[in-house]
C-alpha cells in the first residue's frame, strides 16, 4: 500500500488548479490596490472631518379660526408627549435595558415591546418600528397621563434619554359648533407631502371646512431643531434652534352665540318633529348678512366632533360617522346638501313671469283646486281651492301652487312655438333661476366639494342625458328592478325606466310647471336660497358668499381682508322685490303661510318670510322657510334687510309646521325678543376683533422644555361661554 | 511515503499504542506560523487604530480593542500548538466532533439568535463573549470532507479495488456533507460564509481528484442558482446590496453603500506610504463603519499606504504558498485538508479585501488574522495547527 498511495500525478495536477486560483487572486489584489492608491485619476474626496446635521421638525401650532367677536372656534391645547432617544441609551452602559424596563412598568407595555417602538424601521427590521429619522427622539405616549409625566419630570436621573416634550393640537373649545364649517383637520399623508415639499409627518394638515380653504394660512412654519451627526449617525452635538411660527389667525363672520342659537334650535325642531312623528332626519339653518355677503351661522345637522380627528381619527371612529345609519354627519347640509326648496321658489317664478309680462302686478289670475297640464291633474297643497282670481300678492301669501303652474305652461307652449318655427327657447323661468345663483356653485370660501350647485331641468340638459342615459333607461324598462324589494318602489321605477326609455328626452309642460314651484328637478342648497332672498333685500346683489373675514398674523396685524365680491345683480326691478317682500310681510298675519309661528312676536312686523313644502317622492315633506329683516326702506323706499335667515327640516312636513317654529326662536335671539339680543344691537359685527399678539416662548433644549407655550391657555372644553360682547377681544 | 493511519483496518481504535503528543518531532513550519502571526499583530495595530479614537469619545478604555484582540492572539496561539500536534487518527475523532458541534451552534443561533435583537448569526455567551458557530463550522466541514473521502476510498482499497477516484456515491455524500451547513448559513442569512464554505469545499473536491464534470457542474448549478436567487427576488435588494453585512448586530444607520465609499475614501488617500499610525483622518473620525473587523483593511490602506497594503497580501501569499507546499507533501487525508485550509483563508482574505478596495459585494467577513473577532481567530488559529499537524505527519 506504501508503494502505491495516490495517483500523484493527477492529484498535483489538481492541485496546481488551487495554485493558480490562489496566485489570480493574489495578484487582483495587488493590481486593484496599486490602482484605487496610486492610479485612479477619480480619486474620491475626502470627507473626513466634517460633521453632518441633522434637523428635527418642531411643528408650528396652527393658527386659531375665532369668530366675529373674537371668540375661539378653533384653537390649540398642550398636550405631554414621551419621548426616548434611542442613542442616549445605546450609550448607557446596559444599553438601555434599566430605563425600557422601568418605562416600559409606567406605561403599561413590555420592555421588548418598547425596544421594537424604538428601533428604526429597515428591511430587517418589521413594524412595530420607528419610522422617523434614527436620530429622532422615539414619541412613545402621547398624551401621557399625569401619573407617568409626574414619575419621570421627578426622576429624571432614572430616566437617561427620556423626554418630555409639549406638542400643541387643535383643540375646540364649542365642542361640534359650527363643526361642517370650521372642518376637520389630518396628519399629513404621503400624497400631501408630494404635494407639498414643504410639509412633514408631525404636521397637521386641514382636511375639510376653512380648515382646508384657508390651510396655507393657518399651518405656520414648522420650527427646526438642528442636531450634529457623526458619521454612524449619532447625535453628538447640538446646532442652532429655529423657533416654529404659529399659523396666522383666521377670522370669520360667524358669529358665535347666532351659531349656537341655530344648532340648538335646529337640534330642538328635529326633537319637536319627531315627537309629533315625522321622521325629521336632518335640517340645516343659514344665517347670512344679505348687505355684506357675510355668512352668520351655518349650521347643519346631524352633526359630528372635529375632535374625533385630532392626531388621527379612529377606524371604529370613522366607521361610526360614515355608517349608512348614522346619515352623513359629515355632510355640510347648510352649504353642500341640496335639496328641492319647494314653494320658497316662488320668489324666482314670479320674478320670472313678472319680468318678463308673462303675468302683472294689478292682475288677477285663478287658483283653481287643481289644474290639468298636459293631460296631467296637478293639485294645490291639500287640493285646497280658492273662489276668485287672486293677485300675485294673495298667490304668494296663501302659496297657490296653480296660480303658477298656468303661466308656466303657457311660457312652455311659447317656448314650443318658438322651437317649431326653428327659434331658439327663451326659457325665461330657467334664465332667472340661473340669474338667482341656481346651477353653480355660490363660490363661497370653502373647497370645490364642499358646496352644492343646485339644479333645475331645461330642454338642452334633458336631451343630453338621455342621450347619455339612454341604453340604461332601456334596459331597466325591460329587466324591471329584481332588486328593489319594495313593490311599489319597483313599479314606480319600472314605469320611469320605461317613459325614460323612450320621452326621456322630452322637456314637458309639467316639468316647466313643476320648476315654477320648486319641485321636479330644481334644486338648491340652504345657502343658495338664503343668497337668492338676500339679492331680494338688497337691490338684486348676488354674492359670493365668504365665510372668511381676515387674516391675522403673529403680531396682531390684518394681513389679509377677506371680503364677499358681487357676483352679478339680478335683472329684477327693485319695484317687483320690493312687492315680493311687501307681500311676504309677516305684519301681513294669517294671510302669509310663514307667519303662523310669529302671530304673537313683537317683532312681527318687522321681518318676512316664504314657506317651502316639498315633496320627495317615498319621503315625507321637506320643510322650508326663508326670512328676512328687520326690514327698512332706503331713501328711495326700497326694501332693505339686515338679516336673511334660512331653515329647512327635511321629512318634517309643512314650512310652517318646522321651520317656522324653528326660525322663531333665532329671531327671537337675534332680536332680542325674550332678554338681550345674542348679538349686539341686533346687528352683524362691522368691526374686526383685536387679535391679540401671539407669545412665543423660547425652547428649552434638550432636558424636556416645552418647545412651545400654547398662545393661550385654554379652558377647559365644557366651559366654553360665549357672553356676549361689545367690541372685539381684549 | 507515509500513511497516516497507523492501523487501517482499525481507523477507530480508541487505544493507540503511543500517546498522541508523544509522537513526531516539533516540527513546526516556522514561515507558515510567522505569516500568521506577523497578520495577527498588524492586525492588533490596526484595530488600535481603528478604536482608540470612537471608544475614548464614548468613555471607555482607548485600549480595549488592542487588549482583547492581543488576548485572542494569545488563545489563537495556544489552539494553534494544540492543533498542530493532533495525528490522523485524532484528527478523524476531531473532524466529526467540530463539524457536528459547529452545526449545532448554527442551530442554536436560531433558537437563542432570535431572542438578541438584530443577531442572527451570533450566540452570546455572556459577559461580553459572543461565539459565531459559522467560524467553525468552516474548519468542522473542511476536515469532515476529508475523512470522508479517505475512508471510503480505503474502505475501497481494503476490499480490493484500486481506484482512488472518488466515485459518484462518495461525491453525493460529501455533498451531503457540505449542504447541510451551507444551507443552515445562508438561512441566517450569512451569504459571505456562504460563499466561503462554497470555494473550500470546491478547492477539496478538486484535491480529491473527483471528476472533472462534478466539479464543473456543481459550478453551473451554482451559477444558476446565483441567478434564480437574484431573477426571483430570493434576495432582497438590500440583500443584494450588500450581501450580509446585516449578520453584524449594530444597526447600519446608511447602509452598505456608505461603507464602501468611506472605506474607498480612506484606501484612496492612503497613497504611497500613508497618512502614518493613528494620523488616519477617516479613521480617526471614524468614518468608516465596522472598521475594526469587516473594513481593518482600510485602516492599513490610509494609515501605511500602498506599502502597508502591499505587505499584507504579500503575507497573505506567504501564508497560502507554505499552505499549498504543505499539501503537494502531504499524504491523502492531510492533503484534503490543507487544500480545504488554503482555499478558505485565501477566499475569505480577497473577498474581504476585494470588497474594501470596492472589487467584491459587501458581506460580513473578517479578514482572517486581521480583523477584530474572537470566533474568527479560534477558527483560523486551529485551522494553522491542522496545517502545522499534516506538516509534521509528511
Amino acid at each position: 500500500m506504501a508503494s502505491r498511495p495516490l495517483r500523484a500525478d493527477v492529484s498535483a495536477r489538481r492541485l496546481s488548479i488551487v495554485v493558480a486560483l490562489v496566485a489570480a487572486m493574489v495578484i487582483t489584489l495587488f493590481g486593484r490596490l496599486y490602482y484605487v492608491q496610486l492610479l485612479d485619476p477619480h480619486k474620491p474626496v475626502q470627507t473626513a472631518g466634517s460633521l453632518h446635521d441633522g434637523t428635527i421638525v418642531v411643528p408650528a401650532p396652527r393658527g386659531e379660526i375665532v369668530d366675529a367677536r373674537g371668540n375661539v372656534l378653533v384653537g390649540n391645547t398642550s398636550q405631554q408627549v414621551l419621548t426616548v432617544s434611542r442613542d442616549v441609551l445605546q450609550a448607557l452602559p446596559d444599553g438601555g435595558t434599566a430605563v425600557l424596563g422601568k418605562l416600559s412598568a409606567l406605561l403599561g407595555t413590555t420592555p421588548a415591546q418598547l425596544s421594537k417602538e424604538i428601533t428604526p424601521c429597515s428591511p430587517k427590521v418589521p413594524a412595530p418600528c420607528w419610522t422617523g429619522e434614527p436620530y429622532t427622539p422615539v414619541p412613545v405616549a402621547t398624551n401621557a397621563p399625569i401619573s407617568v409625566v409626574l414619575a419621570v419630570s421627578e426622576h429624571r436621573e432614572q430616566f437617561p434619554g427620556v423626554e418630555l416634550h409639549t406638542v400643541t393640537l387643535p383643540s375646540y373649545p364649542g365642542g361640534t359648533m359650527a363643526a361642517h364649517v370650521l372642518g376637520y383637520t389630518g396628519s399629513v399623508n404621503a400624497t400631501d407631502e408630494k404635494a407639498n415639499k414643504a410639509l412633514t409627518d408631525s404636521d397637521t394638515v386641514g382636511r375639510t371646512g376653512l380648515e382646508a380653504q384657508y390651510d396655507s394660512v393657518l399651518r405656520g412654519i414648522d420650527g427646526t431643531q438642528v442636531v450634529q451627526l457623526n458619521p454612524q449617525g449619532s447625535v453628538v452635538g447640538q446646532g442652532d434652534d429655529v423657533l416654529p411660527v404659529q399659523g396666522d389667525t383666521l377670522v370669520t363672520s360667524i358669529d358665535a352665540n347666532v351659531q349656537r342659537l341655530a344648532e340648538q334650535s335646529l337640534a330642538q325642531q328635529i326633537h319637536d318633529s319627531r315627537a309629533k312623528g315625522m321622521k325629521a332626519t336632518s335640517g340645516a339653518v343659514v344665517v347670512l348678512d344679505p348687505q355684506t355677503g357675510r355668512v352668520i351661522a351655518a349650521a347643519s345637522y346631524p352633526t359630528y366632533d372635529p375632535q374625533l380627528f385630532v392626531g388621527g381619527i379612529s377606524n371604529t371612529a370613522y366607521a361610526a360617522l360614515t355608517d349608512p345609519g348614522a346619515n352623513d354627519p359629515l355632510l355640510s347640509r347648510a352649504i353642500a346638501g341640496q335639496y328641492a326648496p319647494g314653494s320658497t321658489f316662488k320668489l324666482i317664478t314670479s320674478s320670472s313671469l313678472v319680468t318678463h309680462h308673462e303675468i302683472s302686478l294689478t292682475g288677477t289670475y285663478p287658483c283653481p283646486g287643481s289644474l290639468s297640464i298636459d293631460g296631467r291633474v296637478k293639485t294645490n297643497f291639500d287640493s285646497e281651492s280658492f273662489g276668485s282670481a287672486m293677485s300675485l300678492r294673495q298667490a304668494l301669501g296663501y302659496s297657490c301652487d296653480t296660480f303658477f303652474y298656468a303661466p308656466a305652461a303657457r311660457e312652455y307652449y311659447t317656448d314650443q312655438a318658438k322651437i317649431a318655427l326653428g327659434k331658439k327657447a327663451s326659457e325665461y323661468l330657467q334664465q332667472t333661476a340661473a340669474a338667482f345663483g341656481v346651477g353653480r356653485a355660490p363660490q363661497i370660501d370653502l373647497p370645490a366639494g364642499e358646496q352644492a350647485s343646485g339644479s333645475f331641468a331645461d330642454r338642452e340638459t334633458r336631451m343630453a342625458r338621455w342621450t347619455a342615459n339612454r341604453a340604461q333607461y332601456c334596459a331597466d324598462a325591460k329587466h324591471g328592478f329584481p332588486d328593489e324589494p319594495n313593490s311599489a318602489q319597483r313599479a314606480y321605477l319600472t314605469a320611469l325606466a320605461t317613459e325614460n326609455c323612450t320621452d326621456g328626452w322630452r322637456y314637458r309642460a309639467g316639468d316647466n310647471a313643476d320648476m315654477a314651484i320648486g319641485q321636479g328637478e330644481t334644486t338648491v342648497s340652504p345657502l343658495q336660497l338664503a343668497l337668492a332672498y338676500s339679492a331680494m333685500v338688497n337691490g338684486g346683489k348676488m354674492w359670493e358668499p365668504t365665510l372668511g373675514w381676515a387674516v391675522v398674523d403673529g403680531a396682531g396685524k390684518v394681513v389679509r381682508s377677506i371680503n364677499p365680491k358681487v357676483h352679478s345683480t339680478v335683472p329684477v326691478s327693485p319695484k317687483l322685490f320690493d312687492y315680493i317682500a311687501d307681500s311676504l310681510s309677516f305684519k301681513l298675519g294669517w294671510q302669509v303661510s310663514g307667519a303662523f309661528a310669529y302671530l304673537n312676536s313683537p317683532y312681527r312686523n318687522e321681518i318676512g318670510g316664504k314657506t317651502g313644502t316639498a315633496e320627495v317622492f317615498g319621503h315625507q315633506d321637506t320643510s322650508w322657510l326663508a326670512t328676512w329683516g328687520p326690514v327698512s326702506r332706503t331713501p328711495q323706499g326700497d326694501i332693505r334687510a339686515r338679516f336673511v335667515v334660512v331653515g329647512m327640516v327635511e321629512q318634517a312636513g309643512t314650512g310652517a309646521r318646522a321651520a317656522g317654529p324653528m326660525l322663531k326662536r333665532i329671531w327671537d335671539g337675534l332680536l332680542g325678543a325674550k332678554g338681550s339680543p345674542v348679538i349686539a344691537g341686533s346687528r352683524p359685527a362691522t368691526t374686526l376683533p383685536q387679535i391679540a399678539p401671539q407669545v412665543r416662548v423660547a425652547t428649552t433644549n434638550g432636558s424636556g422644555g416645552a418647545p412651545l407655550a400654547p398662545r393661550e391657555p385654554v379652558g377647559p372644553p365644557e366651559a366654553p361661554t360665549y357672553p356676549p360682547r361689545t367690541g372685539g377681544r381684549r | 511515503m507515509t500513511l497516516l493511519a497507523r492501523d487501517p483496518r482499525a481507523p477507530f481504535s480508541l487505544t493507540p499504542t503511543l500517546l498522541p503528543f508523544e509522537r513526531g518531532k516539533p516540527r513546526l513550519d516556522r514561515a507558515l506560523a510567522g505569516a500568521a502571526l506577523a497578520l495577527a499583530l498588524i492586525g492588533a495595530v490596526l484595530v488600535w487604530a481603528a478604536t482608540r479614537d470612537i471608544a475614548r469619545a464614548n468613555g471607555s478604555n482607548p485600549q480595549g480593542y488592542l487588549y482583547r484582540h492581543l488576548v485572542n492572539i494569545v488563545i489563537a496561539s495556544a489552539l494553534m500548538l494544540g492543533a498542530s500536534r493532533l495525528d490522523a487518527r485524532l484528527l478523524r475523532l476531531f473532524g466529526p466532533i467540530v463539524y457536528v458541534g459547529s452545526l449545532l451552534g448554527l442551530l442554536a443561533v436560531f433558537v437563542v439568535g432570535t431572542t438578541v435583537n438584530g443577531a442572527h448569526a451570533w450566540i452570546r455567551l455572556g459577559g461580553g463573549v459572543e461565539l459565531q458557530p459559522s467560524e467553525f463550522m468552516k474548519l468542522g466541514m473542511i476536515v469532515g470532507m476529508a475523512v470522508l473521502f479517505v475512508q471510503r476510498a480505503r474502505a475501497r482499497e481494503n476490499a480490493g479495488y484500486d481506484d482512488p477516484t472518488p466515485r459518484t456515491s462518495d461525491v453525493l455524500l460529501v455533498l451531503v456533507l457540505v449542504s447541510v451547513p451551507l444551507l443552515l448559513v445562508m438561512v441566517q442569512p450569512d451569504l459571505g460564509s456562504a460563499m466561503v464554505l462554497g470555494f473550500a469545499a470546491l478547492g477539496v473536491l478538486v484535491a480529491a481528484g473527483v471528476k472533472a464534470r462534478w466539479t464543473a457542474g456543481l459550478l453551473i448549478l451554482a451559477v444558476v442558482v446565483a441567478v434564480l436567487a437574484v431573477k426571483g427576488g430570493l434576495l432582497a435588494d438590500y440583500q443584494l446590496a450588500r450581501f450580509s453585512s446585516f449578520t453584524h448586530p449594530n444597526h447600519d444607520v446608511q447602509g452598505a453603500a456608505y461603507n464602501v465609499t468611506q472605506a474607498h475614501i480612506a484606501i484612496a488617500n492612503g497613497g504611497l506610504f500613508g497618512t502614518g499610525l493613528f494620523h488616519g483622518p477617516q479613521t480617526n473620525g471614524g468614518f468608516v463603519p465596522e472598521q475594526q473587523t469587516d473594513f481593518v483593511f482600510s485602516v492599513a490602506g490610509e494609515e501605511f499606504g500602498l506599502l502597508g497594503g502591499t505587505v499584507i497580501i504579500a503575507l497573505f501569499a506567504v501564508l497560502c504558498w507554505r499552505g499549498l507546499r504543505i499539501a503537494f507533501a502531504a499524504g491523502r487525508t492531510g492533503r484534503l485538508v490543507a487544500v480545504g485550509v488554503v482555499c478558505w483563508i485565501a477566499f475569505q482574505a480577497f473577498q474581504n479585501i476585494g470588497m474594501n478596495l470596492g472589487l467584491m459585494p459587501v458581506t460580513g467577513l473578517p479578514l482572517p488574522f486581521v480583523s477584530y473577532g474572537g470566533s474568527s481567530m479560534f477558527a483560523q488559529g486551529l485551522a494553522i495547527g491542522l496545517l502545522q499537524a499534516v506538516h509534521r505527519r509528511a
